[in-house]
């Protein structure tokens, strides 16, 4: 059979649409994972914002083998606007316990960064909020991530189809970036947590207030993208005072009573999703690549854990992390090495997950009242 | 502003001498109360203002007796505070003409260049024809301006302010058309017939009129308040609306309407709706502050109305600078009363280090009010 040239140019061209067509399905969505082999996360309990953070956090932060000396360490709160009586944001005296903490460990300088994602006035976010004066009085420094110096920054990971950020200096330069969210629900992603509190990194003074290209791009795979290319090295999640309902602003402060810790957001974040009752599972598809999202959460919405004051009970009552021993107990009070050769924490907290009720099952012990009912 | 002269008033050596030695641009003894308070050329050219101690740092130097005694004459701090913050707004400009965002960055932007180009307008310090010439060298090729010089061109909502701060210049004209086409141009996502029908029907999360649109931060999203005030108020300047501009009357029609369709039910505005999920949103002060200003011609309505209480009665307890000069200039806009909110803004502590250049700028805007209003084209 002859191959005449039209046919061959008619094939080529063919050919050329199909792969045009397909490459971007075939080609991987991210560079590398840089998250630990193993990942480990602790849960402290701490009923109170005081000054004794200082303490229940340094202890906790001995049970992860972070080296900070001589490094520049910032810490990434979630700040996003301030309303009298909501537990929008996470509260200074963690972030300053935080502070102290990784001075103590030896950090060359450790800076508290944030772009809030609402409220333009970040010096009126800070005022209201507590946190000016506590960064004053212990001269720490704040550096407003909406309008610091921008870099052009490829993305490492193109769920967006962005191929780049403009992204602050002070981020791109920390040697240890330490995702500090507020536990919350949220009303378009389900809950917002370390991965979703990087969207505070992205610059207001490029993208807007709120940082609206990212919502418009998808906020799931806004996350995907920002966590590929802006490394959380470590979290501390804010769960003392969380928030269930119409988050991230307008919903209910409900006591938690815990602190997560983890050197890895995605560990993290499961934690903490479990601990407020939302299940998560694994994403076998992207597990299998060595993904960013080994889990994911379910994708079912869910403004609110649903449960009365006090019924987060039924999460296992002395599901904790004990500091000297360095382990966390899992419902039946048995305890399981955290820092072990049995390595994967979150394999542990599986098992404990297993033990927590689903959203669905949660107990009601009294009917919920109207007024406490989560808006939909 | 009153300049004395150190030798001729402070004849006693001991105090000359404290004075000479003193290094620091900015030594001012303020207290609220204002008396015996002055401006003192040092000889190093530096300006010292004076009143009665407060600053602890500034109490070696003197106190109130040691000020009455040298019968320094009593002056209003506003005119203090402004020279001292235009003088330190003035310092921090780049050699490329445009400020920085942040006083510890050295990357230039357009909006602190804007608020700032528009603060020293009137004053003979810092050099306002390199900040325009930096502004009209930044225009983006489609007439539209960016964040920052480098920034993918595109452009954005400030191309609205950039058009108001090259006003005056007759050499900006064609930019300032190029700019003004580009935001007629531009529209939030809503106005597609699309994205109007998928938030009538399927995505009603947001309560608000998809047919009442504005602008959007940048091209691909929706509208929001801040950029939608900045370009009525951008447009409002246009003293005809002919040769290609007749577009302008429509768009600042749907701006107004959008802004009081979004507005928070207890009066002022969010960053772009005033209801999500069915829970109201709580206004934020400068987002409030710039829809007045861009509403000042629809004074009468009643949304307007309950914003403007709404904010009068909040404003006294804003604490921070940039909010606070945005609550001045909105009120001043609506003829109510200021004096104790630009009181509350010069008494705020350091002033002048603020880190970030806008507000610094937006400050100095804020005292000197007038001229700020008129800058926007808001007349009182």
């Amino acid at each position: 059979m002859s191959v005449t040239r039209r046919d061959f140019l008619i094939g080529s061209a063919a050919l050329a649409a199909g792969a045009t067509v397909t490459t971007p399905f075939l080609l991987p969505k991210y560079h590398s994972d840089q998250r630990p082999k193993r990942s480990r996360v602790a849960i402290l309990d701490a009923q109170q914002y005081s000054a004794q953070l200082d303490q229940i956090l340094a202890a906790g932060l001995r049970l992860f083998p972070i080296n900070v000396r001589g490094k520049t360490v910032v810490l990434k709160p979630n700040l996003v606007d301030y309303i009298s009586g909501n537990a929008i944001n996470t509260h200074p005296l963690l972030v300053l316990a935080a502070a102290k903490s990784f001075r103590r460990l030896g950090a060359k300088s450790v800076i508290v960064a944030e772009g809030p994602g609402h409220q333009r006035d970040t010096q009126l976010v800070l005022s209201q909020s507590g946190y000016q004066q506590y960064l004053r009085d212990e001269k720490i420094r704040f550096v407003d991530l909406n309008r610091d110096q921008m870099i052009r920054t490829p993305l490492r990971a193109s769920y967006t189809g962005m191929k780049h950020l403009w992204l602050p200096q002070t981020v791109l330069e920390a040697d240890f970036l330490v995702s500090m969210p507020k536990i919350k629900t949220h009303h378009w992603s389900g809950v917002t947590l370390s991965m979703k509190n990087m969207f505070g990194v992205v610059p207001g003074a490029r993208y807007g207030w709120p940082k609206n290209i990212l919502h418009w791009k998808g906020i799931q795979k806004s996350i995907l993208d920002l966590c590929a290319t802006v490394p959380v090295r470590f979290v501390i999640a804010d769960g003392i005072v969380a928030m269930e309902g119409n988050g991230p602003l307008n919903g209910i402060p409900r006591a938690l009573g815990e602190i997560v810790l983890a050197d890895d957001p995605v560990a993290a974040d499961a934690t903490c999703a479990r601990l407020i009752g939302i299940r998560t599972q694994p994403n076998r598809a992207h597990s299998r690549e060595r993904e960013i999202p080994r889990q994911r959460f379910s994708g079912i919405h869910r403004p609110g854990w649903r449960s009365n004051h006090g019924s987060h009970k039924s999460i296992p009552s002395g599901a904790g992390v004990s500091t000297s021993s360095c382990t966390v107990t899992d419902a039946d009070r048995k305890s399981v090495p955290v820092c072990g050769p049995q390595g994967n924490t979150l394999s542990v907290l599986e098992r404990i997950g297993h033990s927590l009720p689903s959203v669905d099952a949660l107990p009601l012990l009294s009917p919920l009242k109207n007024d406490q009912r989560t808006p939909e | 502003m009153l300049r004395l002269d150190t030798a001729r008033r402070f004849r006693r050596p001991s105090c000359q001498q404290r004075l000479h030695s003193h290094g620091a641009r900015h030594l001012y003894f303020t207290n609220r109360t204002l008396t015996g308070s002055g401006v003192l050329r040092l000889p190093n050219g530096a300006l010292l203002g004076l009143a009665a101690q407060e600053s602890p740092s500034s109490r070696g130097f003197f106190d109130s007796n040691e000020i009455s005694h040298y019968n320094v004459p009593t002056v209003t701090t506003d005119p203090i505070v402004l020279s001292d913050l235009l003088a330190e707004l003035a310092l921090r400009q780049l050699p490329c003409g445009g400020w920085a965002a942040l006083a510890s960055s050295s990357q230039p932007a357009i909006e602190p260049t804007c608020y700032s180009a528009l603060a020293l307008d009137s004053v003979p310090v810092g050099d306002i024809a390199r900040a325009q010439d930096f502004l009209l060298r930044t225009q983006n090729p489609n007439g539209s301006w960016p964040v920052f010089p480098g920034d993918d061109q595109e452009g954005g909502w400030i191309t609205s302010l950039v058009v108001m701060t090259l006003r005056d210049l007759v050499p900006a004209i064609p930019a300032r058309l190029q700019g003004i086409h580009w935001l007629l141009n531009c529209a939030g996502k809503e106005a597609n017939w699309f994205w109007k029908w998928k938030f009538r029907t399927a995505d009603r999360h947001v309560r608000f009129d998809p047919d009442k649109y504005g602008w959007p931060w940048f091209p691909d999203t929706v509208s929001w308040v801040v950029p939608t005030a900045f370009s009525i108020l951008a447009l409002n300047q246009i003293p005809c609306s002919c040769g290609g501009l007749e577009q302008i009357p429509f768009r600042v029609n749907r701006g107004v309407a959008m802004l009081m369709d979004r507005a928070c039910p207890g009066g002022g505005w969010n960053a772009g709706n005033g209801v999500v999920y069915g829970g109201a949103l709580a206004p934020h002060a400068d987002d409030t502050a710039i829809a007045l200003l861009a509403l000042r011609d629809q004074a009468e309505d009643p949304v307007v109305q309950g914003s403007v209480d709404y904010f009068e009665r909040t404003a006294p307890a804003l604490t921070a600078p940039c909010s606070l000069a945005w609550a001045i200039l909105a009120l001043a806009a609506h003829r109510r009363a200021i004096a104790s909110l630009r009181s509350s803004l010069v008494a705020l502590p350091d002033l002048s280090s603020i880190e970030d250049t806008s507000t610094l700028a937006l400050a100095c805007l804020a005292i000197d009010y007038r001229r700020a209003l008129s800058a926007f084209g808001v007349t009182v």
